[in-house]
C-alpha cells in the first residue's frame, strides 16, 4: 500500500481549513422545528408571563374557568361583599341595626316575609317614616335613601339573599329575575312613606 | 488583542441578558404586586405580619431554619366535586341521574357538564374545587403558594431542601403556641424520632422565684430541668413562634382558587 499523502504539497498547512462547508441542512431544520415546538408549548402552558397564572393552570382562560361563579356559596359571598360595602354602615355587620339609624334585619318579619316584593322595594326606593319591626314601632329621622337603585339586579338579588339567610333569618332566596320584576313595577318610585304605604304594595 | 472589543461586547451581552432574565423580568412581572382580595370576600390579603412576627422572621433567618424547611407548597392539579344541594321537585329522577354520574375528582368541564345535567333534571348543585398534589395530600396545605403569600416578607424564606416538613401553612396546621415552644425546646418530646435539633439557646433556665413563671414550659421528666429551676422562652423564641403562627396559606385567591371547607352564614354573628 502506498501511504504517501496524495497532496503534492509536502508542507502541512499551518491552519486547517473548513473549505467553506456549512452547517448541515438537517441540523438547521431540526433546530427550527424544535424552536417552533418550544414556542407552541410555551404558548399553551407558559401563561405568557402573567403574574397571576401559576402551574397547574396553563393560561389565564383556564384560571378564569376555575373561579367559583355559581352555586349558593358564591351568591352569598357576593351578597356579603355588597352588604359590607353599603348596608353595613347603618344595619351593622350583625344585622342588628343601630338605634336612631336603622332597624334590625336579623329576625325582622319584613326580611323574612314569604314574598320578595316588599323587601326588594325598600332598598330600590328607600323608606321614610315609622315602621314596626319585631313588634316595636321605630322612627328614623334620616330615613333610608334608595340604596339599591344603583346596584345591578344580580348584586341586589345577592345582597337580599344574603340578608334573608344570615343571622338566623330564613327567607327564600331572591333571584335577579325577581329584582328585575320589582324594578319594573316600583323602580323610580319616591321613597316609601312608612309601613302604611309599604303595606299597600304586594307582598 | 485583536478582537478585544468583540470579547467585551460578547461578555456584555451575556451578562446583560442574564440580568434581564434574573432581575428585570421578575420586577416587570411582580414588582407592582400589592394586596389582593380574598376570593368571594371583601377582605384583603395578605395582612402585614404583626410586630413580633416580623421580628420572628429575622430569628427564623438567623437560625438558618430555611436550610431544612421550605415555605412553598406545590400543587399538581385541581379536582372538582359536584355536590347536590337540592333535589328539587322531581327527586326520583335526580337521584336516578346522580347514581349514574361520576361526581368526584372531575375536571372543571366535566363538573360543569354534570352540574348542567342536574340543573336540567330540576335539581341544584354546587361545584367544589380542591387543589391536588403530593404536598396537599401530606396535609401541608390546601392550595399552592403564590407570590402574594410573601408580599411582606423581607427576605423571603423560600428554602430549597426539605429535611423537615414544609412550613408555609404551619400556623394553620399547628396553631398552638405552647406546642411550638415545646417543639423548639425539645422536638423529640412532641414529635417522636424528629430529626430536628433542639434550639435550647432560645430559652433561659432560671431559678423559680416565689411563684413559677406563667410562661414556663411544662416538660416531661426526661427533658425537665433540675428541681427548683424552670425553662422560660426568651423574646427571640416568642417572636419566632409568633412568626410560625403567622404562616398561613389557607384562603382562596384569584390565582389559586379553591372552595373553602364551609361557608355558612346561617350562624348568628354573636354566636360565632
Amino acid at each position: 500500500m502506498n501511504d504517501e499523502p496524495k497532496n503534492s504539497n509536502p508542507q502541512p498547512e499551518a491552519e486547517s481549513k473548513a473549505n467553506g462547508s456549512t452547517v448541515p441542512m438537517w441540523i438547521l431544520s431540526l433546530t427550527l422545528v424544535l424552536i417552533y415546538l418550544g414556542a407552541v408549548y410555551f404558548d399553551h402552558h407558559g401563561g405568557w408571563f402573567d403574574p397571576q397564572v401559576y402551574s397547574p393552570y396553563k393560561n389565564a382562560e383556564e384560571l378564569d374557568s376555575y373561579q367559583p361563579k355559581s352555586g349558593a356559596a358564591a351568591i352569598l359571598a357576593q351578597g356579603k361583599q355588597t352588604y359590607d360595602r353599603i348596608c353595613n354602615a347603618c344595619h351593622g355587620a350583625d344585622g342588628m341595626g343601630k338605634a336612631g339609624q336603622a332597624p334590625p334585619l336579623a329576625g325582622s318579619e319584613w326580611v323574612n316575609a314569604k314574598g320578595f316584593k316588599r323587601v326588594t322595594a325598600i332598598p330600590l326606593d328607600g323608606l321614610n317614616g315609622p315602621i314596626t319591626v319585631k313588634g316595636q314601632q321605630m322612627t328614623f329621622p334620616s330615613g333610608m335613601a334608595a340604596m339599591g337603585a344603583a346596584l345591578s339586579d344580580s348584586d341586589l338579588a345577592a345582597v337580599l339573599t344574603y340578608i334573608r339567610s344570615s343571622w338566623g333569618n330564613k327567607g327564600e332566596p331572591v333571584t335577579a329575575d325577581d329584582v328585575k320584576a320589582v324594578r319594573a313595577a316600583f323602580g323610580g318610585h319616591p321613597a316609601i312613606n312608612g309601613e302604611t304605604q309599604l303595606k299597600t304594595m304586594p307582598e | 488583542m485583536k478582537s478585544g472589543f468583540r470579547v467585551f461586547l460578547a461578555a456584555f451581552v451575556a451578562l446583560g441578558l442574564s440580568w434581564c432574565g434574573f432581575v428585570l423580568a421578575p420586577v416587570l412581572q411582580l414588582g407592582e404586586a400589592k394586596q389582593t382580595q380574598i376570593l368571594n370576600s371583601s377582605d384583603t390579603y395578605p395582612i402585614q405580619r404583626t410586630g413580633d412576627a416580623t421580628l420572628g422572621l429575622q430569628v427564623y433567618r438567623a437560625n438558618g431554619c430555611a436550610a431544612c424547611h421550605t415555605e412553598q407548597i406545590q400543587q399538581s392539579g385541581m379536582a372538582c366535586d359536584v355536590i347536590l344541594t337540592s333535589a328539587g321537585k322531581n327527586s326520583a329522577a335526580v337521584s336516578n341521574l346522580i347514581s349514574n354520574l361520576k361526581l368526584t375528582g372531575l375536571t372543571k368541564e366535566e363538573a360543569d357538564a354534570a352540574s348542567d345535567k342536574i340543573t336540567a333534571a330540576g335539581g341544584k348543585s354546587e361545584t367544589h374545587i380542591a387543589a391536588t398534589g403530593a404536598d396537599i395530600s401530606r396535609g401541608w396545605g390546601i392550595r399552592r403558594s403564590v407570590a402574594a403569600d410573601f408580599l411582606y416578607d423581607s427576605p423571603v424564606q423560600l428554602g430549597g431542601i426539605r429535611v423537615g416538613p414544609d412550613l408555609a401553612n404551619v400556623g394553620a396546621r399547628l396553631g398552638n403556641a405552647n406546642w411550638q415552644l415545646l417543639h423548639l425546646y425539645a422536638p423529640q418530646d412532641v414529635v417522636k424520632n424528629s430529626a430536628m435539633p433542639p434550639f435550647r439557646f432560645l430559652f433561659n433556665v432560671q431559678k423559680i422565684g416565689d411563684v413559677p413563671s406563667s410562661d414556663a414550659l411544662q416538660l416531661p421528666k426526661e427533658f425537665a430541668p433540675a428541681a427548683g429551676y424552670e425553662i422560660v422562652p426568651t423574646d427571640d423564641a416568642k417572636n419566632l413562634v409568633a412568626y410560625l403562627l403567622s404562616l398561613r396559606v389557607d384562603v382562596p385567591l384569584y390565582e389559586a382558587p379553591f372552595t373553602p371547607p364551609q361557608i355558612s352564614t346561617n350562624v348568628p354573628a354573636n354566636k360565632k
